[in-house]
C-alpha cells in the first residue's frame, strides 16, 4: 500500500503544475488512509486485548455483630443447613436430627420451608459451616438460597396486610459457627 | 492512455467503510476498557473466584471500597491475606496509621498481611472513613476457616455488612 501513497504525491505534484483546467475534473478527492487505518487497528486490537468483558460481581452478605447477650429463639423457627467438611449438606428443623440434602434440592427445600403457613416469613434460617469445607461450596449453597428468595418474596407479596398494602418480605438469615455438638452429630451420618 | 495504464503499479481500494468501522469499535473499546489498577498489577497471584447467578444490580462499588484478598500465592503455594484500598487518600491516611510505617511503605498499593495486622487495617479503615465498603475476594479453592477468620475481623470492627467477590455464572 505504501507504493500507492507515493504515487498519489507524484500526480498530486504534477497537478500543480498542470493547468487550472483540470482541476474542474476533480469533484472527488482521494485521501490516502493507509496510515490512518494502521494507526486505528493497532490502537483496537489493543484496546481489544487489554478490555475484560467479564467484570467481578459482588455477593452482599450482612452478619450478627458480635454476641452480647443471647437470643432467645423459638425452635419451630429455626432452619439449620450445615456444610461438613467433606462438602456434604445436611439440614435440620429445629432440634430435630439433621437430614442430608443434595444442592440441587435445596433451592426447594428453602422455598418450602420459608412459606409454611405456621411460620411464614418468620423462619430463622441459620448456616452452620465447617472450617474445611470449600469456599467455591459456601457461595454455591448462598447462590442457591439468594434464588429461592425470589419466589418467597414473590409468594408473599401476593399477601395483603391490614393497610392493603403487600407484605413484605422479612429475610432471617445468618451465618453461625459450628458448635462441637454440631460437628459431633454430622460425623456421625 | 498506454502511460497511464503503466504507472498504476498498485491499485487504490476505498477505505472510508473500513475506517468507519473500525472507529466504531475502537471508540467502544476505548469506552469501555478498564485497566487494572495499581495494586493488581503489583499482585503475583490469580484468584480463581467462584461463580454465582447474575444479578444486575450487584456490581461491584468503585468507590470508597476496601477489599481484603485471601489467594494461593502461585509461586510458593502459601495462602494469605492482602489488603487494598481503593480511595487513594484513606489508602495513604490508613498505611501511616501502620504500626510498622515508613515512607516506603506508601508506594505499595497492596500488603501482604497477617491477621493481627488485617485486623488493624480494618480498624484504622473504619476510624479513617466508616462509611467504606468491605469486600472479601477469595480464592474458591480455599478452606472456609480462612474466610471465617476475616468475617471474624469484619464482626469484631463492626463492619457486618459487607461482599463476597464472584464471577457470573455461565
Amino acid at each position: 500500500m505504501a507504493g500507492g501513497g507515493g504515487q498519489l504525491k507524484v500526480e498530486r505534484a504534477k497537478r500543480g503544475k498542470a493547468s487550472k483546467r483540470k482541476k474542474m475534473k476533480r469533484i472527488g478527492f482521494h485521501l490516502d488512509m493507509t496510515p490512518l487505518v494502521d494507526i486505528t487497528f493497532l490502537l483496537l486490537t489493543f484496546f481489544m486485548f487489554a478490555t475484560t468483558l467479564a467484570a467481578p460481581q459482588v455477593m452482599e452478605m450482612s452478619i450478627p455483630p458480635e454476641i452480647v447477650k443471647q437470643v432467645e429463639v423459638r425452635e419451630s423457627e429455626l432452619m439449620q443447613i450445615f456444610i461438613r467438611d467433606d462438602n456434604k449438606l445436611f439440614y435440620a428443623k429445629g432440634s430435630d436430627d439433621p437430614q442430608p440434602i443434595e444442592l440441587k434440592d435445596l433451592r426447594a427445600l428453602a422455598e418450602r420451608e420459608n412459606l409454611m403457613p405456621n411460620v411464614r416469613n418468620r423462619l430463622i434460617t441459620s448456616l452452620k459451616i465447617s472450617d474445611d469445607a470449600t469456599y467455591d461450596m459456601v457461595i454455591k449453597v448462598l447462590d442457591e438460597l439468594n434464588l429461592a428468595e425470589v419466589k418467597i418474596t414473590e409468594e408473599i407479596a401476593k399477601e395483603l396486610d391490614e393497610n392493603g398494602q403487600p407484605k413484605k418480605r422479612e429475610r432471617r438469615f445468618t451465618i453461625a459457627p459450628m458448635l462441637e455438638e454440631d460437628i459431633k452429630k454430622l460425623a456421625e451420618l | 492512455m498506454a502511460k497511464v495504464k503503466k504507472k498504476r503499479l498498485g491499485f487504490v481500494i476505498d477505505m472510508t467503510p473500513l475506517v468507519d468501522i473500525t472507529f466504531l469499535l475502537l471508540t467502544f473499546f476505548m469506552f469501555t476498557a478498564k485497566f487494572k489498577t495499581e495494586a493488581e498489577s503489583e499482585q503475583k497471584f490469580v484468584i480463581k473466584r467462584p461463580a454465582s447467578t447474575p444479578v444486575d444490580t450487584a456490581l461491584m462499588p468503585d468507590k470508597d471500597l476496601a477489599i481484603i484478598k485471601i489467594a494461593i500465592d502461585s509461586a510458593t503455594g502459601d495462602t494469605s491475606y492482602y489488603y487494598e484500598l481503593i480511595n487513594e487518600a484513606d489508602r495513604q491516611a490508613v498505611w501511616q496509621r501502620l504500626p510498622n510505617f515508613t515512607p516506603e511503605l506508601l508506594s505499595k498499593h497492596q500488603l501482604n498481611v497477617s491477621k493481627e495486622a488485617l485486623n488493624d487495617l480494618v480498624l484504622s479503615t473504619r476510624v479513617v472513613r466508616p462509611s467504606t465498603k468491605f469486600a472479601i475476594d477469595a480464592d474458591k479453592n480455599l478452606r472456609f476457616k480462612w474466610i471465617a477468620e476475616a468475617m471474624d475481623i469484619l464482626r469484631k470492627n463492626r463492619a457486618t455488612m459487607f461482599n463476597y467477590v464472584t464471577d457470573k455464572k455461565q
